[in-house]
């Protein structure tokens, strides 16, 4: 077999790094119901994150974000969208924040998913979450990277199943890795919360434990056999963003850097170290 | 037993949309802390919805259709608004 050249070189690096990452809105915005001692611990984690992100040299993030129903409305719900625009732009209270969009990898994630036989939506104009916000406030690296932020539908049933999740970030990682430009992943959202209901008070901590565990013995492709109905009784909607990331990162052990249980919900930080890092 | 997020019935739009309104439109939901009133007819909200989104009465807004992770970011925010001295930023 003919050794691989320099001249067959295509130009492609593998996916340089995988994260995921609470967006607690308490964590930007602290209410006095909030121990501060534990908003400071889940910032170290996301400090630490921004740290690896800055030695990765990313050329671009690609942030997969449940959407609080705030870039898409009931007028129209998209299981799965990209954003292909220029800029993502949102505010949450008193942050306004515009976000250079890095487009052409955008446009390329966007037509590989198609070709691959994802139904994908596309928007150029929807308004950016805080869900993608909090977590690049804390870990966009110095200077900042462009960002491609990806949606999963984690609020408005009926949602994209788990297994459909996991598929779109097997997909993705084999689009990212024929690309030129270095790549990291964040994962946005979870761990068990419960918004709205009676039970915010309640999350399921136990669940959050169990599946960390599994995380970090590479058991990730676990996570496409649960049911949209498992995920909803543990709190864990917003699980969907993180399912996605694993199809990406395959059976890659998961480093936890945080897992900080508040009255309200499982703040985790969780790194994983891939091909191209 | 009842999952925790179900599909939002049609009926419930209009209380949606004011949900959705006062958690993501500066403007609208500034009206509503000045006139509430005012502000829910100028959504077209039903009469019956009225009172319980006045008092953000969860339980009631979510028995006539309101999404409940809608009702607590609505709810969140104005509170925001409404005392942003106690909120410490990062």
């Amino acid at each position: 077999m003919a050794r691989p050249t320099l001249a067959g070189y295509d130009g492609s690096v593998p996916l340089v790094g995988a994260f995921a990452c609470a967006h607690t809105p308490q964590l930007l915005l602290r209410p006095p119901t909030e121990d501060r001692a534990l908003v400071l611990r889940v910032h170290a984690a996301f400090a630490e994150v921004r740290r690896r992100l800055g030695a990765l040299g990313c050329d671009a993030l690609a942030v997969i974000g449940g959407d609080h129903v705030e870039g898409f409305f009931l007028d129209a719900v998209p299981a799965l969208a990209v954003f292909v625009g220029t800029e993502a732009a949102g505010e949450f209270g008193p942050y306004r924040y515009r976000l250079p969009v890095h487009e052409p990898l955008a446009r390329a994630l966007l037509e590989d998913g198609i070709e691959r036989g994802f139904d994908l939506v596309y928007s150029q104009a929807v308004a950016l979450d805080y869900a993608f916000y909090v977590p690049l406030h804390f870990t966009m690296p110095a200077p900042p990277v462009p960002i491609v932020p990806l949606y999963v539908n984690v609020y408005l049933p009926p949602q994209p199943t788990p297994r459909r999740c996991y598929a779109w970030g097997q997909a993705l990682r084999a689009a990212l890795d024929g690309r030129a430009e270095r790549v990291a992943l964040i994962a946005s959202g979870g761990m068990s919360h419960f918004p709205g209901t009676d039970r915010y008070a309640a999350p399921d901590h136990a669940f959050d434990r169990q599946l960390l565990q599994a995380l970090a013995q590479g058991r990730g492709a676990e996570t496409a056999r649960l049911t949209g109905a498992e995920l909803d009784e543990a709190g864990n909607v917003e699980l969907r963003t993180w399912i996605t990331l694993l199809g990406a990162v395959g059976g890659a052990r998961a480093e936890v850097l945080c897992y900080e249980p508040s009255w309200h919900h499982g703040n985790a930080v969780v790194a994983w170290s891939v091909g191209g890092g | 037993m009842e999952a925790h997020y179900v599909f939002p019935p049609a009926a419930a739009y209009p209380l949606n949309r004011c949900l959705y309104r006062l958690k993501s439109d500066a403007a609208f939901r500034d009206r509503f802390l000045a006139d509430p009133e005012g502000a829910m007819a100028e959504a077209g909200l039903p009469p019956a919805a009225r009172e319980p989104l006045r008092a953000l009465d969860r339980d009631r807004l979510v028995a006539l259709g309101a999404h409940p992770y809608l009702v607590f970011m609505a709810g969140l925010r104005l509170r925001m608004a409404r005392e942003p001295e106690a909120f410490e930023r990062f």
